[in-house]
């Protein structure tokens, strides 16, 4: 029997996967893809509208869940959906956190939805500051496919004309709340930006999907799409046209090679038979996310790659970077006490940041070099967590309580580490997962410059708090452990020289150069941004180069 | 999906029926402890600005799974004693007693600390007034809460228990309907557009009416 045939086989579903698998589709390309969990029910998987009280341990979660959970969005609002199964194993001194959604549309379901494009100063860094390598990519190259992924995917803002945050083409922006004015007014005092987010949420219908109902608990899933995730956007349209099959609960082992060396198709396993199996294809994308997706490529050895595809230049795994996380200030607003609630929370993250301000004219200006930004939050939330700053009990610790709902603010930092030769992935020699797959081990620490940046924001927001009229309430004693951010990058990074870069230009593996890589992996560092709309705007340049090259051949 | 757009009327019904889909069995007053909770028109088309109700069934009596009779009385006393009903409902009324029974029972190291505690406080009862805490008349057991309230206070075990007691009271009064409606919590309602601050024109918020709370 002949060997069935798909022109791609695309290992993932989530934001870069997404992107390749529709946009090859919409080219009529015959596209597989490989999803390492199930298809969610929205009506069902999605519970971000029950209250509290609607859920058994109310939100809580049961003493399993809670021992258990993986952190902040691994709650009983979303118990089951999280991948625990998976095992990965970390180097002597590492701490690492590990947030995995294999549900078709991965992390997409679940995202923080901040959407800033990347720079000039970013691709740049290198030239301006000394330090690594700059991108393979110039701004004016990748801008268009960012107007195009806006436009696809609907990004609230407004035009800000920052050095490092170039504007896009976006919705109406958020509305500022009370704790927004008050920043912003602290903000400008001490010459710290406090803007509106870029954030990929329908502030108005858009591109045939409702527009949001500000109900705030996107990050448990949206039971109607009005922010982007690929199973809302993305996969209806292509399993429409007719060239997409979704192999769901498979996970991928190893790419296959050809007696050249070159990808032939994806060996995988179905996680219910546990059985394995081969699927085929003229090309193959990698898109499983950072750590995965390297980890998939240094378990395809062969003859001809000992070392793992594509891995001739011994860089697949390495440079791995990720956002330092960490409550910078807490704090609360006594012009608020006792005022009437405000329905502050109805993003669930974001409306308004502090994009980076720091080393824009002078690259050196800071005793760190590159930048940070932070996500500020406070107002009336649900739960009253601030409980426990207040002593005693009864009548006036009830009162209290009220009085002080509006009022308090905190800081999130969003600082980016540094490429080093101690932080990579590779494989375990000993641990396999349940399924026999060789599992990733990680060697992470956080470097001296974020660090640094750790600090200065620290400081910052400190400074902001008292410009502002605040009570400053002190920070975390530590920054978050590495891996909190879910934003790694790094680990197939691109660049020109093949013997010191895993993909070039366009994503593609300098080596095998049917094998492609639509994840945060190719990106050389991780900057001060989130790495989703990114992702998005990478994965539509490289699949439609992949398209021509199909044609081509 | 892709190439649907449900207007806006549907999105609300949609909302509407997933937040009827909940419901969970053996709580009388823990879920849904609010004076309309059983009247089925709530459960209809959800206005803008409002909440999607939930699910409600027929009250019956609460049977503790966890703490025997004496305990869960004095559980149930101790969470009024931390919110009291005052001018707004307090934690009996929201029910905190079942809920800390529930929560208690789920989970096996949390058993110890609120046997130990109430045992602990019983003793702290009888050795100041020679009558457990449940005997002492209301002012008296205010006065023992007292003695373990405050991060003044030289009974380290006392508080360790007071600290644990108006967590668990504090989690359940302010997750159950009550607590929320209590705070006035804005979360789970629909807006048109994203709500805007109210106060123009002070953007520092420093003339703002009198405190309302």
């Amino acid at each position: 029997m002949p060997k069935e045939m798909y022109d791609v086989i695309v290992i993932g579903t989530g934001a870069g996967g997404g992107m390749a698998i529709h946009t090859l589709c919409q080219a009529g390309a015959k596209v597989c893809a490989l999803n390492g969990s199930r298809r969610l029910d929205p009506k069902k998987d999605f519970r971000n509208h029950r209250q509290p009280y609607d859920m058994k341990y109310r939100g809580f979660g049961s003493p399993k869940l809670r021992r258990e959970s993986i952190g902040y969005m691994d709650n009983e609002y979303t118990e089951g959906i999280w991948e625990h199964d998976i095992v990965f194993t970390t180097a002597p001194g590492t701490e690492w956190t590990w947030r995995r959604c294999f549900a078709v549309g991965g992390k997409t379901n679940f995202w923080g939805r901040s959407s800033a494009r990347f720079a000039e100063i970013d691709f740049r860094a290198a030239t301006r500051d000394g330090y690594d390598v700059d991108w393979p990519i110039s701004y004016e190259e990748i801008a268009p496919y960012y107007s195009r992924v806006e436009r696809m995917i609907g990004v609230a803002s407004t035009v800000q004309n920052r050095p490092s945050n170039p504007d896009g083409d976006y919705l109406p922006a958020m509305n500022f709340r009370c704790i927004d004015w008050i920043l912003h007014s602290g903000g400008q005092k001490i010459g710290i930006p406090y803007l509106p987010d870029r954030i990929a949420q329908l502030t108005v219908p858009h591109a045939g999907h409702p527009g949001c109902h500000f109900c705030a608990n996107c990050t448990e899933g949206c039971d109607v799409g009005a922010f982007f995730s690929t199973p809302w956007f993305f996969l209806p349209e292509a399993e429409k046209s007719g060239n997409l099959e979704i192999r769901t609960n498979v996970l991928a082992k190893n790419i296959l090679t050809d007696e050249n060396g070159r990808a032939a198709g994806v060996a995988y396993i179905d996680r219910k038979t546990k059985q394995e199996h081969e699927v085929y294809g003229k090309a193959v994308v990698v898109a499983a996310s950072c750590v995965e997706s390297a980890r998939i490529l240094l378990n395809s050895k062969s003859s001809h790659w000992p070392n793992g595809i594509a891995n001739s230049s011994g860089q697949v795994g390495r440079n791995l970077c990720d956002h330092l996380y960490g409550t910078t200030a807490r704090g609360y607003f006594p012009q608020l006490l006792g005022q009437p609630s405000f329905p502050d929370g109805v993003s669930a993250s974001t409306i308004a940041w502090m994009p980076r301000w720091q080393n824009l004219e002078n690259p050196k200006q800071e005793k760190f070099i590159r930048g940070y930004s932070v996500y500020p939050d406070g107002g009336c939330a649900g739960f009253p967590s601030y409980f426990d700053l207040i002593e005693g009990f009864g009548r006036e610790y009830k009162r209290e309580i009220k009085r002080r709902y509006p009022t308090p603010v905190s800081f999130y930092i969003q600082a980016p580490s540094q490429r080093s030769d101690s932080n990579y992935v590779d494989i375990d020699p000993v641990v396999k997962d349940m399924y026999g797959i060789p599992a990733a081990r990680i060697h992470f620490e956080w470097d001296q410059n974020t660090l640094l940046m750790w600090e200065h924001g620290k400081q910052a927001c400190e400074d902001l708090l008292h410009a502002s009229g605040a009570e400053y309430l002190g920070a975390a004693a530590a920054p978050d452990i590495p891996g909190t951010s879910l934003h790694e990058t790094g680990t197939l990074r691109m660049g020109h020289d093949p013997k010191k870069f895993v993909t070039n230009r366009f994503g593609q593996t300098h080596d095998v150069p049917n094998l492609y890589v639509c994840d945060a992996s190719v990106f050389p560092n991780c900057t001060d941004k989130t790495t989703t709309i990114s992702i998005l705007a990478f994965s539509l340049r490289t699949s439609e180069y992949l398209i021509e090259n199909l044609k081509r051949a | 999906m892709a190439n649907q757009s449900p207007d806006r009327r549907e999105v609300l019904e949609m909302l509407a029926r997933v937040a009827a889909v909940s419901q969970f069995p053996g709580f009388v007053r823990w879920a849904f402890g609010a004076e309309d909770a059983n009247d089925p028109m709530k459960m209809g088309t959800v206005h803008e600005g409002q909440s999607p109700l939930s699910a409600q069934q027929k009250p019956h009596v609460y049977q503790p799974q966890f703490f025997t009779p004496t305990e869960y009385a004095m559980i149930d006393q101790l969470s009024e004693l931390i919110i009291p009903a005052d001018d707004t409902p307090g934690a009996r009324d929201a029910g905190v007693s079942e809920f800390i029974d529930f929560m208690t029972a789920s989970d096996t190291t949390l058993q110890p600390r609120f046997r130990d505690g109430l045992q602990l406080l019983d003793a702290r009862a009888t050795t100041k007034y020679g009558a457990v805490f449940m005997k002492l008349p209301e002012d008296k057991q205010t006065e023992l809460l007292r003695a373990v309230a405050y991060k003044s206070t030289s009974d380290t075990e006392g508080r360790k228990f007071f600290l644990l007691v108006r967590e668990y009271t504090v989690m359940g009064y302010y997750t159950s309907r009550i607590g929320l409606e209590q705070l006035d919590y804005p979360g789970l309602k629909l807006y048109a557009q994203s709500p805007a601050c109210p106060h123009e024109g002070d953007p520092e918020h420093k003339h703002l009416p009198p405190p309302r709370y």
